[in-house]
């Protein structure tokens, strides 16, 4: 019922939707390799091409994708000013005292901007194009090695699942105790930040109280039905490596093999 | 007029595959002193409806008039909105916060601008009318009283202020047939002595024949219905809406199919009680 959050599950029937979530995890790793392999403005429209490629065959909307940097705006700005005024590099085209803009600095901070982007736009396409339960599944299986260190893999990934799904059921709780308390006359937006933080305690108090009460109820339900963790589990939706996974590994390799060679100037050749 | 609402409609997430019309061209207005059921299949847009008239949501398309309060202008006095019209949640036990019931039901009237004494009078006063001793439930946890006394509580928490009009979102989903009559009991009651309009959503068909004066039926964001319970059980084809009809009401019509007609008003036990002692003492013929 609520507004769509940034980066959550988009749905459409596209091919990149169909993918197993393993290869979609293994893209996000490898767009975040190329992120920091990526070293020239070349590279980077190499990095975006692809993105793009990829958010046409997601059949998202352009813009929804594009929300998603709002996120870490701050940190965007933040960065660049540091690299503007510290990086030294090149012709100086303004200085006081020891801070300096200069071509190099002007140009690197371009691509830092360039580089973040990219990561917070690739990294959300998954999320994006998967469901929550899809990418604990691929979690899970990308672990599956850890299992013979004992480290209890599957644990690890019912907790995770559950946690998000209760993040919507939760979500809508504050929404709910919002709007009771605001109904009874709350203000939350007045007063300095200590009096905000006070005026959110008749929402938090009965929230944190329903979640004590929900994961209790969840426990029993568990016990009820005799969950085991442990033992060998049979998964409702089996994940198979298909020939759109090949197709989307080889396209990835080929993406970060031409940002390789961006780097390394492709041998002299460029 | 207290509550005049004009070609009011919502629609949530606009533009994204999520969107979804809970509100569609609903029109209607509720005169002081009346007493509105509102019903509807879950999704049909009752809860939405009535966080408008509470100010909780941002109008969009329409108007939502409350009293002198226009929410279709600039900036609407929302905190004096809410202070005439209170609003009970679903499940409104958990919403209370406080370490005492005194603390709670004090919340409301010092938000509304109430000096401490004043509130704690305020609050006193409550308590009493939904029926509970104040000297010693005042200075107890919410959190360790029973269901029924705590839901007490949280409605007392909203008579505190002493609005002028009550929302109720389904006031007995949740207690015990015994708890549901004593909340029924008190909400009459409170028609009475305190609040004279009063909005219920209800599932339960026997508490709006009961209770209410008037009933609006939503269905699909749309307004379908809005006529007098004896129009709406008698006259209207209601079974496309999977509503139960009042048990007294059924009877009623099944007694009809065998030849015992009694009039088209009944909507309660008592009613038919009486109707159908009538019925025998004037010797109404039966098989």
């Amino acid at each position: 019922m609520r507004n769509v959050a940034f980066g959550q599950y988009y749905p459409t029937d596209s091919p990149i939707h169909k993918l197993d979530p393993r290869t979609k995890l293994f893209a996000g790793a490898i767009s975040i390799a190329a992120a920091f392999v990526a070293d020239s403005y070349w590279a980077y429209l190499a990095c975006y091409a692809f993105l793009f490629i990829v958010i046409l065959v997601s059949k998202i909307p352009v813009f929804q994708v594009l929300k998603t940097v709002k996120s870490i705006f701050a940190i965007i700005l933040i960065s660049v000013i540091l690299n503007v005024f510290f990086h030294d590099e090149g012709k100086v085209l303004w200085a006081w005292w020891k801070i300096k803009i200069t071509v190099g600095g002007l140009l690197y901070s371009g691509q830092i901007i360039l580089r973040l982007m990219f990561l917070v736009l690739s990294t959300s396409l998954i999320t994006l194009t998967s469901t929550p339960t899809e990418l604990t599944d691929g979690l899970e299986r990308f672990l599956t090695p850890l299992k013979y260190l004992r480290f209890p893999v599957h644990d690890v990934a019912i907790i995770m699942s559950i946690a998000l799904r209760f993040i919507p059921t939760l979500m809508e709780e504050t929404d709910k105790i919002t709007m009771a308390q605001k109904a009874r006359g709350a203000k939350f937006d007045v007063g300095g930040p200590l009096a905000r933080a006070k005026a959110l305690l008749p929402v938090l108090i009965p929230l944190f109280v329903s979640a004590f009460r929900r994961a209790d109820e969840l426990a029993f339900a568990l016990d009820a039905r005799c969950y085991n963790a442990t033992e060998a589990r049979t998964k409702m939706k089996v994940l198979r490596f298909g020939w759109r996974d090949l197709t989307a590994t080889l396209c990835l390799a080929l993406f970060l093999t031409v940002v390789i060679f961006l780097r390394l100037g492709f041998f002299g050749l460029l | 007029m207290s509550i005049e609402i004009k070609d009011l409609t919502f629609v949530y997430g606009a533009r994204t595959p999520y969107e979804k019309k809970a509100l569609d061209n609903v029109t209607f207005s509720v005169n002081e002193g009346e007493s509105v059921g509102l019903i509807g299949m879950t999704g049909s847009g009752k809860s939405t409806l009535l966080q408008h008239i509470n100010g909780l949501i941002k109008l969009k398309s329409g108007q939502v008039k409350v009293f002198d309060i226009d929410l279709s202008k600039r900036k609407p006095d929302l905190m004096r909105l809410r202070k005439h019209v209170g609003m009970l949640f679903q499940y409104p036990e958990y919403q209370l916060f406080a370490d005492t019931v005194k603390a709670d039901v004090m919340f409301g009237p010092i938000n509304f601008g109430m000096k401490k004494p004043e509130a704690e009078e305020a609050a006193k006063k409550a308590v009493t009318l939904t029926g509970l001793d104040w000297e010693e439930i005042k200075d107890r946890s919410p959190l360790e009283l029973s269901g029924g006394q705590k839901r007490r509580v949280a409605i007392a928490g909203i008579l505190a202020y002493s609005p002028d009009v009550l929302i109720l979102d389904e006031p007995t989903a949740g207690l015990d047939p015994a708890g549901k009559k004593e909340m029924l009991d008190l909400i009459a009651s409170l028609r009475k002595t305190t609040v004279s309009t009063v909005i219920t959503v209800s599932h339960n068909m026997d508490e709006i024949a009961e209770y209410c004066d008037r009933v609006i039926v939503l269905d699909g964001g749309k307004l379908i219905y809005d006529t007098t319970p004896e129009k709406l059980f008698y006259k209207e084809d209601v079974s496309a809406l999977r509503l139960h009809l009042p048990h007294a009401v059924r009877i009623v019509k099944l007694l009809e199919q065998k030849g015992i007609v009694l009039p088209h008003d009944i909507l309660t036990e008592d009613a038919l009680v009486n109707a159908l002692k009538e019925y025998f003492l004037k010797g109404g013929d039966h098989a």
